[in-house]
C-alpha cells in the first residue's frame, strides 16, 4: 500500500523545513499544507503522526511498520530511553551512525530513512508523575521510576540525537487548571527554556549542511493572554527565525496566536479522544495530530470504521453507528469478511474478522498487531478524506454529517487488552486491583476440583455420558 | 490391524546419504507444497506463531508449521473451524501444517489426566467440567482442522517412569488407538496420518514397538515420548534403535526436540523432522540463538552492544539496512525485550530463522557429503574447548561412527 515514488520525497536543501499553506481561510478554519523536510516523505496536511513506545510503535516490530503501514513521522518520547540518565548515559546516545551527524534517534530505533522523526520530553500519553515541574525542568516517568529532566539535558538529547523535529520543552502543569500565579510561571519558564534550545542550537557549530532539528515551540494550554510574555518574545526576529513549527496543547488557543507564528505549521499535542474532537482541531486550523486513540482501540480489540466523509447507507437511519468494531465480539467467529468492506489494508486483504476475533480470545499477541495495521489504515483514509473535503470546501458540512451519522465516543472495550507494563501506567492508590485478571492458577487449584468430581457420583465422564454436554467444550467428546 | 488400505498424500524423495553417519536428505511433496528435509517446524499454537503474521513466518522460509490440536480443539473449537473450513484458511497460511493429535499436552498440561482404554479423561483447563478424548475425536479434529500431516492419539507417558509395566501397556495401548485412528481417517488423500512409536526408554519395547507400527504402513513415522526430561544418552539410544528398524523410504519425525546441538546429533542418527517450542518461547524471555550459543539479552551487558544480534546472520532483524534487512542491534533488543511486544516479535524471527538456516546448512552438508565434518565444525563453534563437548553428543557421534574429540 505504501507506494512512495522518489518525487514525494523532498528535493529541499538541507537545513530547511518548508511548510506550503494551500488553502487557508481568511479568518480561523481548516487549512491544507505541504509539510517537507530534506529526504523524508512529504506529508500533506492535515494529517496524523504515529506514536512511538520505547522506540517502536506498539505491536509493530519495525519491518511491519515499514512494509505494512503508511506512517510518514513518528513521534518519540525521551523519557523512553533515559532510565539511567544522570547516572550513566542513555545507549543510545553511543549509538555508532555511518556519517557525523546523522540522527541516533533514527539509527537507534531503525526508523526507515525516510520517516520524520519527532522527539517530546515525555510519552503520549504522559504518565502523571507526583512532582510538579520546577524551574530547571520537567518531571518526567521513566521505566525505572520518576525523574527530572532539566532543559541541560534536554538540549544535549536534542543536539546528540539528531531527531529531524524537536518539541520544545514547555512546563504543562498536571490536573486542574493553573492558577494565575502558576500561569505566570508557565509563561517564564516555557520562555526560557524554548530560549535556551534555540540559544544552544544556535551556537553549535556544525558543517554546512548538516541536517538540524527543527524546533517546534510550545504554545501552552493557558489562553494566550496568559502566556503575553512568552509570545512577545517568540515573535521577536532573533527567537522566530529559529522556531519551524508549533506544538499545540490547546487548539482553541489557534484563532488568537500573534500574527507572525500563523505561517508555521501546527502539531498538536492535545489528545483527542474521538474523532469528533480530531474534527473539532482540524476546523481550527491544526495541521499535524498526535492520535491516542488509534493505540488505545488496537489494545482494547476495536477495529476503527469510520470514514470522511461519512458515506451512510441510510441517511435518514436515526441511530448513529459505532465508530468501531468490537472485534472480541462472538458474533465475528465464522465471519470471513475483511475488518472493513473496501479496506486496503493488510489486514483486511490477507486475514478476516474469524481470524482477528480467534487471536484476541486467544490472546494471542498477532490479534493486536493486525487491529494496529488496519486503524492506522483507517486513519489514513479519514484524513486523505479530510483534505479533499477542504479542498472542495465542504469541510463544514461534512463535518456536521460526520457527526450526524457517527456516535460520539468509540465503542466500549468489553474484552482484556495486552498486559500492561510499569512505564505505561501508576497505579493510582493502594491495593488496587489487577487490570487484567491472572491468566493461570496453581494446578493444585485443579487437584481439589478433580478430587471434587470424583466425590460426586459420575462427574468424571464414563463413555455413556451425555454427548452434547461435552460437545459444547469442543474439544474432546465421547465417539 | 485395520483391515482399510491407507492412501497417502505424501511423495518421499530421499535425495542423500550420509556416507560415514546416518543423515539423510530428501524432499517431502506435501499437499501445500515440497519442503526439504531434514526440517525444523516452528510451532504456531493457536494458529500464530507469537505475534508473526503469516507473511512473516514465510519470510524466514518456514514452509512446514505446527498447530495444536489441543489449543485449536478449545478456541476456536470444530465448529468454528468446520465453519471457516480450516486452520489453513483461518490464519491465511498458504503452506503446510502439521498438526498434534492433542495427547501430549494431557501429559504436559494436565497432571490431572487419567488414560482408559476409551480415551484420556481430564478436566478442561478453562472451568474444570470433566471431558474425554478419544483417538477417534482427535482425528476429527484434525480432519476439521485440515493439516497436512496429522498425528495419532498415543498414550505418553514420562519416559522417567519407573512402572515398566505401564510402560508397556502404553506401547501396546498406542498401537491399537492407531488402528482406531486409521479407521477414523476421512481424508487419507489429502491428510497424512503419522503413527508415534512408544516404549520409553525400554529399548525392546521400541523395537516391538516399530515392527507393530511399521506393519500399519502409514505415511510417516514418528518417535514420540521423548523430550520429557530423559536422560540425553538415552534419549540418543532410543532414536538410533529406531530410526534402525525404520523403512528408508518413509519421513521420520522426532517430536518436541529443538536446541541446536539435539538437531545436529539427531539427524546423524538418521530422524528427518523436528518440533519444539523453545525457540519462539526464548525469543519471548529475551533469549537469542547464535552459532556461539545463546544470549540472553535482557542482560545489560548488551545495553551498549551496537553489534547485529548474530554477526553475518541472514534473517531480517541481522541483516544490514544495505542488504535489505533492519540492522537491529543488541542494544535496541535490550530496551525493547521484555517492554514492547515487538521486542519479542523481532527475537522469534531471528530464532526461527537460525533454527531453518540450521537444517538449511545441515541439508547441503550432507547432500555435499561432509556432515560429520559439519558437526565438528558446529561442536567446535558452540563450546569454547573439546573438554566441554557434551558427553552424550560425543557418544552418540562415535556410534555412528564420527569421534568428536579427534
Amino acid at each position: 500500500m505504501a507506494n512512495i515514488d522518489s518525487e514525494k520525497l523532498s528535493q529541499l536543501p538541507c537545513e530547511m523545513l518548508s511548510f506550503n499553506i494551500l488553502k487557508a481561510p481568511a479568518e480561523i478554519g481548516p487549512r491544507l499544507g505541504k509539510f517537507a523536510l530534506p529526504n523524508r516523505r512529504v506529508i500533506s496536511t492535515p494529517h496524523y503522526v504515529g506514536i512511538s513506545s520505547r522506540g517502536v510503535v506498539p505491536h509493530l516490530s519495525p519491518d511491519m511498520l515499514k512494509k505494512r503501514t503508511n506512517i510518514d513521522a513518528v513521534y518519540f518520547g525521551l523519557e523512553d530511553f533515559t532510565e539511567r540518565l544522570p547516572i550513566r548515559t542513555p545507549p543510545l546516545y553511543n549509538v555508532p551512525t555511518s556519517e557525523a551527524y546523522a540522527s541516533k534517534l533514527k539509527s537507534f530505533t531503525v526508523l526507515p530513512d525516510d520517516r520524520i522523526s519527532i522527539l517530546g520530553p515525555r510519552r503520549i500519553p504522559a504518565v502523571e508523575t507526583p512532582k510538579s515541574n520546577t524551574k530547571n525542568g520537567v518531571s518526567i516517568h521513566t521505566s525505572v521510576g520518576f525523574a527530572e529532566l532539566n532543559v541541560r539535558d534536554y538540549v544535549t538529547a536534542m543536539q546528540i540525537l539528531s531527531p529531524d523535529i524537536i518539541i520544545g520543552l514547555a512546563d504543562v502543569p498536571q490536573g486542574d487548571k493553573p492558577s494565575s500565579k502558576r500561569a505566570d510561571k508557565m509563561d517564564d519558564r516555557t520562555c526560557v527554556w524554548t530560549r535556551d534550545m534555540i540559544v544552544a542550537e544556535a551556537e553549535r557549530e556544525v558543517p554546512a549542511d548538516t541536517p538540524r532539528p527543527q524546533i517546534f515551540a510550545p504554545i501552552l494550554p493557558t489562553p494566550i493572554e496568559l502566556q503575553m510574555f512568552y509570545m512577545d518574545h517568540l515573535v521577536e526576529d532573533d527567537m522566530l527565525k529559529h522556531i519551524s513549527g508549533l506544538a499545540i496543547y490547546n487548539a482553541s488557543n489557534t484563532p488568537d496566536l500573534p500574527y507572525q507564528l500563523l505561517h508555521l505549521p501546527r502539531l498538536a499535542m492535545t489528545e483527542p479522544s474521538s474523532p469528533r474532537k480530531l474534527l473539532y482541531d482540524i476546523s481550527l486550523g491544526t495541521d499535524l495530530f498526535t492520535i491516542p486513540f488509534t493505540t488505545a482501540a488496537s489494545d482494547a480489540g476495536i477495529a476503527l470504521s469510520f470514514s470522511f466523509p461519512a458515506t451512510s447507507p441510510s441517511p435518514s437511519s436515526s441511530t448513529p453507528l459505532p465508530l468501531g468494531i468490537d472485534m472480541w465480539s462472538p458474533t465475528h467467529a465464522t465471519s470471513l469478511t475483511p475488518l472493513s468492506e473496501n479496506c486496503t489494508c493488510h489486514t483486511c486483504t490477507s486475514h478476516h474478522r474469524a481470524y482477528v476475533q480467534h487471536l484476541l480470545s486467544a490472546k494471542e499477541m498477532l490479534g493486536w498487531v493486525l487491529l494496529q495495521i488496519h486503524n492506522h489504515a483507517v486513519l489514513d483514509r479519514f484524513f486523505s478524506g479530510v483534505r479533499a473535503s477542504i479542498a472542495n470546501g465542504t469541510f463544514d458540512e461534512d463535518r456536521l454529517a460526520f457527526e450526524k451519522l457517527y456516535e460520539d465516543e468509540l465503542p466500549a472495550k468489553t474484552g482484556l487488552g495486552p498486559r500492561v507494563r510499569g512505564y505505561q501506567y501508576r497505579s493510582e492508590r493502594a491495593g488496587e486491583s489487577k487490570r487484567n485478571p491472572s491468566a493461570f492458577r496453581m494446578l493444585d487449584d485443579g487437584g481439589e476440583k478433580l478430587e471434587e468430581a470424583q466425590v460426586e457420583e459420575g462427574a468424571v465422564p464414563s463413555p455413556g455420558v451425555d454427548e452434547r454436554e461435552l460437545e459444547e467444550k469442543g474439544f474432546a467428546k465421547p465417539v | 490391524m485395520a483391515s482399510k488400505a491407507m492412501p497417502s498424500a505424501l511423495k518421499f524423495d530421499l535425495i542423500a546419504k550420509c556416507s560415514v553417519t546416518k543423515a539423510r536428505a530428501s524432499t517431502l511433496h506435501l499437499p501445500h507444497g515440497p519442503v526439504s528435509l531434514p526440517i525444523f517446524m516452528p510451532v504456531a499454537t493457536q494458529a500464530s506463531l507469537k505475534g508473526l503474521t503469516p507473511e512473516q513466518l514465510e519470510e524466514t522460509s518456514c514452509r512446514l508449521c505446527l498447530n495444536n490440536t489441543y489449543h485449536l480443539g478449545l478456541k476456536p473449537g470444530q465448529a468454528t473451524l468446520d465453519a471457516i473450513g480450516g486452520a489453513h484458511k483461518l490464519q491465511s497460511w498458504p503452506h503446510n501444517i502439521l498438526t498434534d493429535s492433542g495427547g501430549f499436552q494431557m501429559v504436559s498440561l494436565l497432571r490431572l489426566a487419567k488414560v482408559t482404554e476409551e480415551g484420556v479423561r481430564f478436566l478442561s483447563p478453562h472451568d474444570g467440567t470433566p471431558m474425554l478424548l478419544t483417538p477417534e475425536h482427535s482425528i476429527s479434529l484434525q480432519n476439521s482442522i485440515g493439516s497436512d500431516i496429522i498425528m495419532q492419539l498415543d498414550d505418553v507417558i514420562a519416559t522417567t517412569s519407573p512402572d515398566l509395566a505401564r510402560m508397556e501397556e502404553a506401547m501396546k495401548r498406542s498401537v491399537r488407538w492407531l488402528d482406531r485412528c486409521i479407521e477414523a481417517h476421512k481424508y487419507p488423500e489429502r491428510q497424512n496420518l503419522f503413527c508415534i512409536i512408544q516404549g520409553g526408554l525400554n529399548l525392546d519395547l521400541r523395537r516391538e514397538c516399530c515392527k507393530e507400527m511399521v506393519a500399519r504402513d502409514t505415511p510417516g513415522i514418528a518417535i514420540g515420548g521423548l523430550s520429557g526430561g530423559e536422560e540425553k544418552y538415552a534419549y540418543c539410544r532410543v532414536v538410533d534403535t529406531c530410526t534402525d528398524l525404520l523403512p528408508e523410504k518413509k519421513p521420520r519425525y522426532v517430536m518436541g526436540v529443538g536446541y541446536p546441538e539435539d538437531l545436529v546429533v539427531s539427524v546423524a542418527l538418521g530422524a528427518d523432522m523436528f518440533d519444539c517450542v523453545w525457540p519462539t518461547r526464548t525469543a519471548r524471555f529475551g533469549n537469542a540463538i547464535t552459532s556461539t550459543g545463546t544470549l540472553n539479552l535482557r542482560n545489560s551487558a548488551y545495553a551498549d552492544d551496537f553489534g547485529p544480534v548474530e554477526e553475518g546472520c541472514g534473517c531480517i532483524c541481522c541483516r544490514p539496512v544495505a542488504e535489505g534487512g533492519l540492522g537491529i542491534t543488541r542494544a535496541y533488543v535490550y530496551h525493547v525485550a521484555a517492554k514492547e511486544t515487538a521486542g519479542a516479535h523481532l527475537l522469534t524471527m531471528h530464532n526461527v530463522y537460525y533454527q531453518l538456516n540450521l537444517m538449511r546448512q545441515i541439508r547441503t552438508a550432507v547432500v555435499e557429503d561432509r556432515y560429520p565434518d559439519f558437526v565438528k565444525e558446529f561442536f567446535a563453534q558452540l563450546y569454547p574447548s573439546k573438554d566441554k563437548f557434551p558427553g552424550w553428543a560425543v557418544t552418540a557421534m562415535k556410534g555412528v561412527g564420527v569421534d568428536l574429540l579427534e
